[in-house]
């Protein structure tokens, strides 16, 4: 379980308050108008934003995490873009997640090859991210998450650079990986496919807060206000 | 298309441009030329002291450039780190500062730091210690090397250091990677892009460096060949010898600026020094990099500012006073002050006429529009003292070269000026024709009115940034003056060259205060008379 108990923290003139539970093991959506909190929300989780001092608490399986350095936090987060080091090859760029020496063992290694491998890289571990495409370079920052081996995975529009079949592509894979790991994946997107294909679980935010959580199959169908004009249904 | 000026119109104006830049040019290497027959290749060839000088002058060169580079990385990156230090405003002030110093300021901070009578030898002796003298020679310029080429470089660094995006810094932090990684993974690979250009320039700045080295050096051990040029007009009268050292020095620079253009493209001097967010770096904790990152900007802080400090407590003084009601220094300020401001306006004026051309070449002819671009980097393979002493070789048989120095000042300073006007202005200039062109044309705004709404509210602030710096530079420059220094007509630069060769130090001290006062003084309303309040 996912547990933010009444975090708030202040970013220049926008307060945000957060209250919220999550199972886990499952693909969450996060949904809202830009600018609404939804990258907030993952910053505070995975610890690149510091709640207001004593306001709340983060927990994850009743274990407090807000105090913790972003390192020692179990979780992976995947950004838009810059995932990847781009003077360093793919296989470096994993094997950052298991040794930040770069000094691997052979099994660590062929721990490595086998990410590649369920990521479909096989092969390209000599190959700098510039000679990639963009959809691949995404597919190296998820085999990177598998390496990791951290149980949640934090994804913030990662596809919005990828053209649509490439989209529906990685929705796939990340789908299937989570299965197979038995990870959550906490996914902030504007796209409503993606909600239908991956997510069981839709938070939609407005206001800096929870403004609505249910599952995803309820989301579209909401007769919200607020969330009627996010998808645009209000004529 | 529309376009600032109808095509006659431009054609005239770059022409003027071109002609201003080449025709100085263009004498000089006649005036070489003319001499090449009489000179005495042999006798110059075996002589030793010019070998001599000629490794001087790469010796002191390296080593002023590993030294500043290798302090500028350590000072970067602990400007990257500690981005809410104290002292950061301070630092980068006098690191601004710095950039527009004038050579003799500095020289003269140095020697009453370092001196046999200066702070750090009273120091030393209060200690009990013997008076060292150490200041004149190889120690001495590269003291004041560092002094300008360590805020150089640790500005440019510090560019790089920041354009490390924030997911990076997210990234290593939920990788858990040590000070350590974080150098060898991201920050190294992220400079080193940027070392072999700026090597080359900080090594083209050292080689070249005139006024630290004739003050500093200038014996038999410590000359460089800028120097030796002037030496061979001025107290040899060998003018053919000055041609042979001049050529000399031109293949150097040549060579270097060549190995500079194979390493990479150039790199920007002037970067704004406003930090972006607030940095993730997972190595801010650690007591040992607190520490370390302390030490090492105080000891950068000290070192740019405790020389302009001692400038300034030298220049509080009795002499004051005579110094002050002296008509010679109001002559000379005056002096100054015009060979800044036309400089700086010349050179404004070739490097628009320049980039107009190239505006216009860029659509239809690329290789002419290159040549705007050679023209700003041939100036740098011809020095000041070398054009200097071109054109005294050239004009003396038809003027009085003495008559017209602060003309030939002006004019030589204009073009070293050049490849600092270009490369401020040639990003904006290229911007305007390439965002703004067809909108302008579409609606109709040319001439006047593109001049007024377009060109000036996007150029205003490179163009007084620019100003600013080859006026600030012209005010305090030693070498071409030196050349032609005439006793009827003075620079404060030369009139403090003077003071301060003979032993007045008082009066120097006042005199320094002065020019200091009147560089950053220029520099300041320059920028900020043109360019606007930072909006």
């Amino acid at each position: 379980m996912i547990n933010f108990k009444q975090v708030s923290c202040r970013l220049g003139d926008q307060q945000f308050n957060f209250n919220l539970q999550l199972p886990l093991a499952q693909v969450v959506a996060i949904m809202g108008a830009s600018g609404s909190g939804k990258s907030t929300l993952l910053n505070l989780l995975a610890g690149f934003i510091q709640p207001q001092a004593d306001a709340g608490q983060i927990l994850l399986d009743g274990q407090r995490v807000d105090h913790l350095e972003p390192s020692q936090r179990p979780v992976t987060s995947l950004f838009q873009e810059h995932n990847l080091f781009a003077h360093m090859s793919v296989f470096n760029n994993l094997a950052l997640g298991i040794r930040t020496s770069l000094k691997l063992t052979v099994d660590e290694a062929a721990r490595v090859e086998a990410a590649l491998g369920q990521v479909g890289l096989q092969g390209m571990g000599s190959r700098l991210p510039n000679q990639l495409s963009g959809g691949q370079r995404q597919r190296v920052a998820l085999g990177r998450a598998l390496v990791r081996h951290k149980p949640l995975l934090l994804l913030d529009e990662p596809f919005s650079a990828l053209d649509p079949a490439l989209r529906q592509e990685m929705a796939v894979l990340v789908k299937s990986l989570s299965q197979q790991h038995q990870l959550t994946v906490l996914l902030v997107t504007h796209e409503p496919k993606d909600v239908l294909l991956l997510a069981e679980t839709v938070v939609f935010i407005a206001d800096g807060g929870v403004h609505w959580q249910g599952p995803s199959k309820d989301f579209l169908q909401q007769k919200d206000k607020h969330i009627q004009a996010y998808l645009g249904q209000n004529c | 298309m529309s376009k600032l000026l109808s095509s006659r119109r431009w054609f005239w104006f770059s022409g003027i441009s071109f002609g201003l830049v080449l025709l100085p040019l263009l004498l000089a290497m006649g005036a070489f030329w003319s001499y090449l027959g009489q000179a005495q290749w042999l006798t110059y060839v075996q002589d030793t002291y010019t070998w001599r000088v000629v490794w001087f002058s790469w010796w002191q060169a390296s080593l002023s450039t590993v030294i500043s580079l290798s302090a500028a990385v350590l000072v970067a990156r602990a400007l990257a780190r500690r981005q809410s230090f104290l002292g950061r405003w301070l630092l980068l002030r006098c690191f601004s500062v710095a950039l527009v110093v004038p050579s003799i300021i500095a020289v003269f901070g140095i020697i009453l730091l370092h001196g046999k009578y200066g702070y750090f030898n009273q120091l030393w002796q209060w200690f009990g210690g013997q008076p060292q003298s150490y200041v004149y020679g190889l120690t001495g310029i590269l003291l004041a090397h560092v002094f300008f080429n360590l805020p150089l470089a640790s500005r440019i660094l510090l560019q790089r250091f920041d354009a490390i995006n924030s997911e990076t810094w997210r990234l290593s932090s939920q990788l858990g990677m040590t000070s350590m990684d974080l150098w060898r993974h991201i920050e190294w690979p992220y400079i080193k892009g940027v070392l072999p250009q700026l090597s080359a320039l900080v090594f083209a700045l050292c080689f070249t460096s005139f006024a630290v080295v004739m003050t500093l050096g200038g014996g038999p051990k410590a000359t460089t060949i800028e120097v030796a040029i002037f030496q061979a007009i001025r107290f040899d009268f060998d003018i053919a010898k000055a041609v042979y050292l001049s050529l000399l020095q031109m293949f150097c620079c040549g060579f270097i600026l060549w190995v500079g253009l194979r390493l990479g493209k150039p790199i920007d001097i002037f970067v704004s020094l406003e930090t972006t967010a607030k940095n993730m770096r997972p190595d801010l904790r650690p007591i040992l990099g607190i520490v370390s990152d302390t030490v090492i900007l105080l000891i950068a802080t000290l070192l740019v500012l405790l020389p302009l400090l001692a400038v300034v407590i030298a220049g509080i003084n009795s002499a004051w006073a005579d110094v002050l009601l002296d008509l010679r220094l109001w002559g000379a300020f005056s002096n100054s002050l015009w060979v800044a401001l036309s400089s700086a306006l010349l050179s404004l004026l070739m490097a628009s006429g320049l980039l107009l051309a190239q505006r216009h070449w860029r659509e239809r002819y690329a290789a002419a529009a290159l040549t705007v671009e050679w023209m700003g980097s041939v100036i740098l393979v011809v020095p000041p003292l070398v054009l200097a002493t071109g054109l005294f070789i050239g004009l003396s048989p038809h003027v009085n070269v003495f008559a017209i120095n602060l003309y030939i000042v002006v004019l030589v300073n204009a073009l070293m000026g050049l490849p600092y006007m270009l490369r401020v202005l040639s990003v904006a200039y290229l911007k305007i024709s390439r965002d703004y062109d067809r909108l302008a044309s579409s609606l109709g705004v040319q001439g006047w009115h593109r001049l007024r709404h377009v060109e000036w509210p996007i150029l205003r602030k490179p163009i007084g940034l620019a100003l600013a710096l080859v006026a600030a530079m012209s005010a305090g420059d030693l070498g071409v003056v030196a050349l032609f220094g005439s006793p009827d007509i003075q620079t404060l630069p030369l009139l403090m060259y003077q003071r301060l060769g003979s032993y007045q130090s008082e009066a120097a001290g006042v005199t320094a205060v002065v020019l200091l006062g009147l560089c950053l003084g220029i520099f300041v309303v320059l920028e900020r008379l043109l360019g606007g309040s930072g909006d």
